[in-house]
């Protein structure tokens, strides 16, 4: 089963169309990412799939569901993590933690449980017990990528996960997240780090003024292109 | 756990910052130590203006003018000096800024039936400032009545001997009845009017202050979700998203009715500081107890948990009025401006029913404020002492009538796009930021 497929995906603003008859789907345990631009209508996608927005047209179905009709359950299986999120200034790392996984999984062992795994993966330690007003832009996002898969979200949608991060803990990210696909668990990630796309994803779906322009493996994608090196498919791609 | 319990206990935390705690503390103290000084230095200023005698006549009525006008709280400092420009501009008087001249023959004056007059003379400062000028023109009103009814008294004595002056000064006193809700009762309309005054002095002070309060939380809380992109995670979760709202709702009620407990403890000490108008007002309450009660001026505990039911719903209606402004702001920096449609009928119901009778306002008016929903609050404590109960009832009615509209409305905004994509800006910058 395809943990997620969209057909003739189409959203509007008013008389904007941000994504205009989008097309794809994901394989339950694939790291799977959408690439493009700046606007070209990536977030909207993400958010439509974490059911935060209502498709104006077409359908996305995850694991079966569909995200408008059974939108409480489809809920229920994934985690979206936005770009550039923040976290609740005044509580502490665990708070948050305790706090999220209650939300989420709504039984006091399950939280539990799922906040301690949680603050391993975190890595932040003791400094979990200090507000979230007090940490590094570094720190707050291993916490909310921490957040994100503690869960065990049978999706997982990320939105720039290692934006803004240093070397070293953009690399920790993604090597938590290489660990937790191996395990089963599927990834839709949006990215603008090629590098980062690469080392992670089994495909890519790349994107440009809504629609869809390719959508294959790396590998496939440079061979296309005849070149090694991915940002130059995407650049021949886009313009 | 309960989630709805998960969620409000993260709402206050988030609401209930050391900044607003230490804010509020400081609000508290700055009004006790204002009301505390500014009472201490009225006494002290009311010790040390008296009032300078010049008595030129030296003469049995004036030696009993003299005694009458010590009678009351105002000391009375005889001066040797014959004129009053001397008297001002010596360095003994230098603080004083209240004179009597006594003039030379009044008793005779008086004796013989001649009108004669009595000198007050009132020294203004050209720095002058605060309540001074005031509390002096008091001590100087209280003064020349009690001198007055002493020079009437010495003139009727000689005149009518046998009659007591004070029959024939009133020989037909008034009597003052108050009529409430065809029960009479035998009461100084000055003590029911201060009375009611006394009950509803703060009370809408309070509720001004809790709904704005409330109102700005609320309004904060949506929109810095909305800009750190909280929300967003919240909204992507397996709860029921009528639990998101309710549960700010529910926060923002707690954090501001606790806040204005503590603002009107410390407006409290403030105003009983200054003019000692709670122990006022309660000892006049307790004069004319007897025939309030019989007035039904007294609030029952079914009155009290009427105006509080009316207070809860404004305060309900305001907090979804103001979730749904949170939604529409552009950002936390736009929340000021953002308040404004909610200040406008808020500042109208508070301030109109104070400066129009409504009972006999023109049906316009009337339906203005009675459309807005927060009138209702402000005019229930009267409504119950009056006895209205059933237009505090429908009050209530109408106020819960608004609430679930509002709220239904900030639901369905708070389930749909329009969460993330309604705000209040320029329509050119709308598609740009869609698109991100």
């Amino acid at each position: 089963m395809d943990a997620l497929k969209i057909s003739g995906l189409v959203k509007k603003y008013g008389d904007f169309e941000a994504v205009a008859g989008l097309d794809f789907s994901v394989r339950e345990g694939e790291i799977f990412a959408l690439v493009g631009p700046n606007g070209v209508g990536k977030s909207t996608t993400l958010k439509m799939i974490s059911t935060i927005l209502t498709p104006t047209a077409g359908a996305i179905s995850v694991f079966g569901l569909d995200t408008v009709r059974d939108a409480h359950a489809v809920r229920g299986m994934i985690s979206y993590l936005p770009e550039e999120a923040g976290a609740y200034k005044n509580l502490s790392g665990h708070e948050y933690l305790d706090f999220m996984a209650m939300v989420f999984l709504r039984d006091s062992r399950k939280a539990a449980e799922a906040a301690a795994y949680g603050a391993r993966l975190s890595g932040l330690g003791p400094r979990l017990g200090d507000k979230i007003k007090t940490y590094s832009k570094g720190m707050a996002r291993k916490l909310l990528l921490a957040r994100a898969v503690m869960i065990r979200p049978r999706l997982a949608i990320l939105d720039e996960p290692t934006s803004g991060l240093d070397i070293v803990n953009g690399y920790e990210i993604r090597k938590t997240i290489k660990e937790l696909a191996a395990g089963g668990m599927t990834f839709l990630i949006s990215s603008h780090n090629m590098t980062e796309i690469e080392f992670l994803s089994g495909r890519i779906g790349v994107i440009n003024k809504g629609r869809l322009l390719a959508c294959a493996a790396p590998a496939a994608l440079k061979a296309q292109f005849s070149t090694e090196d991915l940002e130059e498919v995407f650049v021949r791609l886009t313009q | 756990m309960n989630i709805f319990a998960v969620l409000l206990r993260k709402e206050i935390k988030e609401l209930l910052t050391r900044q607003l705690v230490i804010s509020i503390a400081a609000m508290i103290f700055v009004f006790y130590v204002i009301g505390k000084s500014v009472g201490s230095h009225s006494r002290a200023s009311g010790a040390s203006n008296s009032i300078v005698v010049m008595d030129l006549d030296r003469s049995e009525l004036s030696a009993r003018l003299l005694k009458a006008m010590g009678g009351g709280k105002t000391p009375i400092k005889p001066s040797a000096f014959t004129d009053i420009a001397p008297a001002m501009a010596a360095p003994e008087h230098a603080a004083e800024n209240s004179f009597l001249v006594i003039p030379v023959g009044l008793a005779r004056s008086v004796e013989e039936g001649r009108p004669s007059r009595l000198e007050f003379y009132s020294r203004f400062r050209k720095d002058a400032s605060g309540m001074g000028p005031a509390m002096a023109a008091s001590r100087i009103r209280k003064v020349s009545a009690l001198a007055a009814a002493e020079a009437s008294a010495y003139a009727l004595e000689r005149k009518a001997p046998g009659l007591p002056p004070a029959f024939l000064r009133d020989p037909a006193p008034a009597e003052e009845y108050v009529v409430i809700d065809g029960r009479t009762e035998k009461v100084p309309l000055g003590q029911v009017v201060g009375f009611i005054q006394s009950q509803s002095y703060f009370f809408p002070i309070a509720v001004f202050f809790i709904v704005i309060l409330s109102a700005q939380m609320i309004m904060t809380a949506v929109a810095t979700e909305k800009e750190n992109k909280t929300l967003e995670t919240l909204l992507s979760s397996p709860v029921d998203r009528r639990l998101l709202v309710l549960s700010k709702l529910t926060a923002s009620s707690i954090i501001a009715a606790a806040l204005s407990v503590a603002y009107m403890l410390g407006m409290r000490s403030f105003m009983g500081g200054i003019t000692g108008a709670a122990e006022s007002a309660s000892a006049s309450a307790a004069a004319a107890g007897p025939a309030l009660a019989k007035l039904g001026l007294v609030i029952t505990t079914q009155g009290y948990l009427v105006i509080g039911l009316s207070v809860l719903f404004c305060i309900l209606c305001a907090l979804s009025m103001a979730f749904i402004l949170g939604i529409l702001s552009e950002d936390v920096k736009s929340i000021q401006a953002m308040l404004m449609p909610l200040m406008m009928p808020l500042m109208i119901s508070y301030l109109m029913p104070i400066f129009i009778d409504l009972s006999t306002a023109g049906w316009g008016i009337k339906a203005l404020l009675y459309a807005i929903p927060f009138t209702h609050a402000f005019m229930a404590p009267q409504n119950v002492m009056m006895g209205n109960f059933a237009r505090a009832g429908w009050g209530i009615a109408y106020q819960a009538a608004v609430f679930a509209v509002f709220v239904t409305l900030a639901a369905r905004l708070f389930s749909g796009d329009a969460l993330l994509t309604l705000r209040l800006r320029l329509p050119g910058a709308r598609k740009k930021a869609a698109a991100q």
